[in-house]
Order: structure tokens, then C-alpha cells, then sequence
């Protein structure tokens, strides 16, 4: 990891948090889309940083962002989470060495299937974690669920065209 | 105990997770109790300026709104001054002035953050407890309610707004003044449920229900809604029906914080009250 990637993540990190607070809450699509698009932070974190480090970084982007929204601890437990269930995706659909070319997880490195994978489980995880917790009982379950899967859909399509716009295919 | 150490440090991510899942949950089910520590008033300040910066710009681009709704409340708080005072027995306070008799005061305050997409949704008030304001305490935009002061620092109020699964509101229909309870399921930011409707209350869609004046949050008789579905339940003790809030939530603007001057008589009296054994 170079001094440079890490210039960049720290870059990274405060410009999705703005964006998150001061753009993407103020998002008003009734009270079903909700998108947590900060947690592309995680997603592009280097594969070599240290596992401590994942966890503890991706808490304190979960507490700052729970800090404009008042809900402490909120979105830092869904980040522990995601995190913690960052390296088993990355070990679980990796087929040899070659899949991890590259610094960080990219759609070019990677390639569509992979990236995708890998995007679509951890930002599942990171959703179901948050929705779940937010209203913290059962009985409203499929509402929630509906929830969920709307906003990690359109989560995903954020992630997926900030992936084209960054690293433009055939490069 | 090497052993140990080394068990810690082979696994120490698992442990590292636990811990900080921990120290979040801790975070967020304390979340309500931390109302007043530092934590909750840094989060709150630091939130309320970045959020106010951000309002001091995009309130340029809806002055003209802004003013219409400005009028509007004036002509609403004109038009509240006799409601103001506590109406009772002209007997007993025949002399006396009625000043003294004010039973609720409105402060009222710029809404700083507001959401209604989400499920829990709060609001951000421009005053606190500088200003007189304190915790559950009412929250209305002309006749109409808002929600409650949940926590408060000096110069910021955050406040749970109706559309929030914690909330419950008192209402009674106007009608024939028959209790229901008002809740908030998610979904459309326009409409919400009433439960607890006694079986023999016989509803027409248009319903009118306003606040009951029970909860001591809200005077009694704001505009909560009107009735706009309902189904008969079978086999259940209570009616349930839809309700369409008279309330827009997403076009809040300014409000009023009600404060009730006779809070502290009235739960002196209650605590005063002990059942003998």
C-alpha cells in the first residue's frame, strides 16, 4: 500500500461522507429507497490492508455518518459488519490468485461477475444489518425486507456507474 | 497463558468485530439515555452547524415560499390569541387577570433538517434550551401537530416527528369525542393508521380527528387528519382505519414549540396523588 492509496482512501472517505449527508439523505423517493452509498469506502478499500484496520476504519466512517443523522452506533454497527464480512466474500469467490490483480477491488481488475458478487452480498449485508436494527421488531418484516432490497438495488446502481465513470472500460 | 495470548492474537479479528458490534449496539440501544450527555450534545452541535450551513444555502432557492408561509403563520397567530388563554369557570377568576391564566405559550423556530423517506424520521429546530425550549414538549405548524422535542442542547432542538415508529398519538374523533390512538407504519409520508377504534363507533370516510388534550404534549383539539379508509375487523375488539395527515411533512418550514405553562402543576398533582394500601 502505497502513501498515495492512502491519500486517496482518506480523500475518499470525507468526500462519500459529505455526499451521503448533504446529497443522498436529503433523497426523498417515499420511505422505501433509502441509499447508503458511503459504504463504497469499504468496497474499494485495498485488498492488502490490515483486518484491524478494516474494522476500526469502517467504524468510525459508520459513527460519522451517524453523527449528522443522530442515529449513534446505527450505522456503525452495520459497518462492523459489512467489514467483518469483507475478507470471507473475497476468500469465497475468488477462484485463484489472479483474481486479485490490482490494488483495490475494481470492476476493471476483476472483471463484471466478480465485481458484482462481491458488491451485491456486502452491500445486502450492510443494508439488511441497518434496515433491520433501524426498526429493530419483526412484525413489520416484509416491508422491511422490501426496503432493504430497493435500497441496496439502487445502492448498487450508484456503485456501478461511479465505476464506469472512474475506470472507463478498455484502458 | 502463552496460549491464551496466542489464541487472542490468532483470532483477534474475530474479537476486534465483536467488540466494536458491541460498543455499537451499546450505542445505539443507550442511544435514548444518552439524551444530555456530552456525547449526544457534540453530536448535536456538530450536526446542527453543518446542517444549518447547508440550510443557509439551499433556503435561497425557496424565498418566495418561504414568505407565503411566513404570512400564513401570521394570520394563524393572530387569529390564536384567545385560544392562547385557559378558558374555565368566569366565577372563580372573575377578577383576576388573565395573563396569569396562559396555559400555553409558542416559541416558534426554523426547522433546520427534516427527512420523511425514512422510517424513524426527525426534524432539526434553529432553537433550544436557550431559547426556553425542553424535552417533550409539543411540536405543531399552525393547528396542525408535528411531532415531539426529543432532545435538546443550547441552540438546536432535534424532534421526533410523527412519521416515526415510536410515535403514538392521542386523538379522538371530533365528532363524538370517542378516543383513538394515531400511529405511523412507514410507507406514504401522507397517511397513517389509527388503532384502538371501539367496535360500535360507526366511521365515515372524512372523519375528522384532532388531538384529545390527554398525552400533556398537545392542547386538545389540533388537526391530526381526516379518516380516509378503515376496515372492519372480524374477530378483533378494535377497528382500524387510515388516516390522511392534514400535516404536509415535507414542506416544513417554521413551527411552534408548544410550551404548557401548567406542565408542572398538573404532574405535581398526579405524583401528589398516592393510593392508599
Amino acid at each position: 500500500m502505497t502513501s498515495r492509496t492512502v491519500f486517496f482512501n482518506i480523500v475518499r472517505f470525507f468526500f462519500l461522507i459529505f455526499f451521503q449527508v448533504l446529497i443522498l439523505n436529503h433523497i426523498n423517493l417515499r420511505s422505501y429507497i433509502n441509499p447508503y452509498f458511503y459504504i463504497y469506502f469499504i468496497l474499494l478499500l485495498p485488498f492488502d490492508t490490515p483486518k484491524w484496520i478494516l474494522l476500526i476504519v469502517s467504524f468510525i466512517l459508520g459513527l460519522s455518518v451517524d453523527i449528522f443523522t443522530n442515529t449513534i452506533g446505527l450505522n456503525a454497527a452495520a459497518c462492523v459488519m459489512m467489514a467483518f464480512a469483507r475478507p470471507f466474500v473475497i476468500s469465497a469467490i475468488s477462484s485463484g490468485p489472479e483474481s486479485l490483480l490490482g490494488d483495490t477491488p475494481s470492476l476493471r481488475n476483476q472483471g463484471v461477475k466478480w465485481f458484482l458478487y462481491y458488491s451485491v452480498i456486502l452491500i445486502f449485508i450492510q443494508h439488511f444489518t441497518f434496515f433491520f436494527l433501524e426498526i429493530f421488531r419483526f412484525s413489520e418484516f416484509i416491508a422491511t425486507l422490501v426496503r432493504v432490497l430497493l435500497s441496496s438495488a439502487f445502492t448498487l446502481l450508484l456503485v456501478l456507474i461511479s465505476e464506469y465513470l472512474i475506470y472507463p472500460r478498455g484502458k | 497463558m502463552r496460549n491464551l495470548f496466542l489464541f487472542f492474537r490468532e483470532h483477534y479479528f474475530y474479537f476486534l468485530f465483536l467488540l466494536l458490534e458491541t460498543f455499537s449496539l451499546i450505542l445505539l440501544f443507550n442511544y435514548n439515555e444518552f439524551q444530555g450527555s456530552s456525547l449526544y450534545a457534540v453530536s448535536n452541535s456538530v450536526s446542527g452547524s453543518v446542517n444549518s450551513m447547508f440550510n443557509g444555502i439551499s433556503e435561497y432557492f425557496s424565498l418566495r415560499k418561504t414568505n407565503r408561509v411566513l404570512i400564513e403563520e401570521m394570520a394563524k397567530l393572530h387569529s390564536r390569541i384567545p385560544e392562547a388563554f385557559y378558558i374555565t369557570d368566569r366565577n372563580v377568576f372573575y377578577k383576576k387577570d388573565s395573563v396569569v391564566n396562559l396555559e400555553y405559550k409558542y416559541i416558534s423556530a426554523k426547522v433546520i433538517s427534516n427527512s420523511t423517506n425514512k422510517r424513524n424520521n426527525f426534524l432539526m429546530i434553529n432553537k433550544g434550551s436557550v431559547h426556553g425550549i425542553q424535552n417533550h414538549m409539543g411540536v405543531i405548524i399552525g393547528n396542525k401537530i408535528v411531532g415531539q422535542v426529543v432532545s435538546v442542547s443550547p441552540h438546536f432542538s432535534w424532534i421526533m416527528s410523527m412519521l416515526n415508529k415510536d410515535s403514538r398519538i392521542s386523538g379522538k374523533f371530533k365528532k363524538n369525542n370517542q378516543l383513538v390512538n394515531v400511529e405511523w407504519n412507514g410507507g406514504s409520508y401522507r397517511t397513517g393508521q389509527v388503532k384502538e377504534i371501539p367496535k360500535h363507533i360507526v366511521m365515515v370516510k372524512g372523519d375528522t380527528i384532532i388531538t384529545s388534550g390527554n398525552s400533556d404534549i398537545f392542547p386538545e383539539g389540533l388537526m391530526i387528519g381526516t379518516i380516509s379508509g378503515f376496515k372492519n375487523a372480524q374477530d378483533e375488539n378494535f377497528n382500524n382505519g387510515e388516516i390522511l395527515f392534514s400535516t404536509d411533512f415535507n414542506s416544513l418550514g417554521y413551527i411552534e414549540v408548544v410550551v404548557d405553562m401548567m406542565r408542572k402543576e398538573k404532574e405535581e398533582l398526579k405524583a401528589s396523588f398516592k393510593p392508599q394500601q
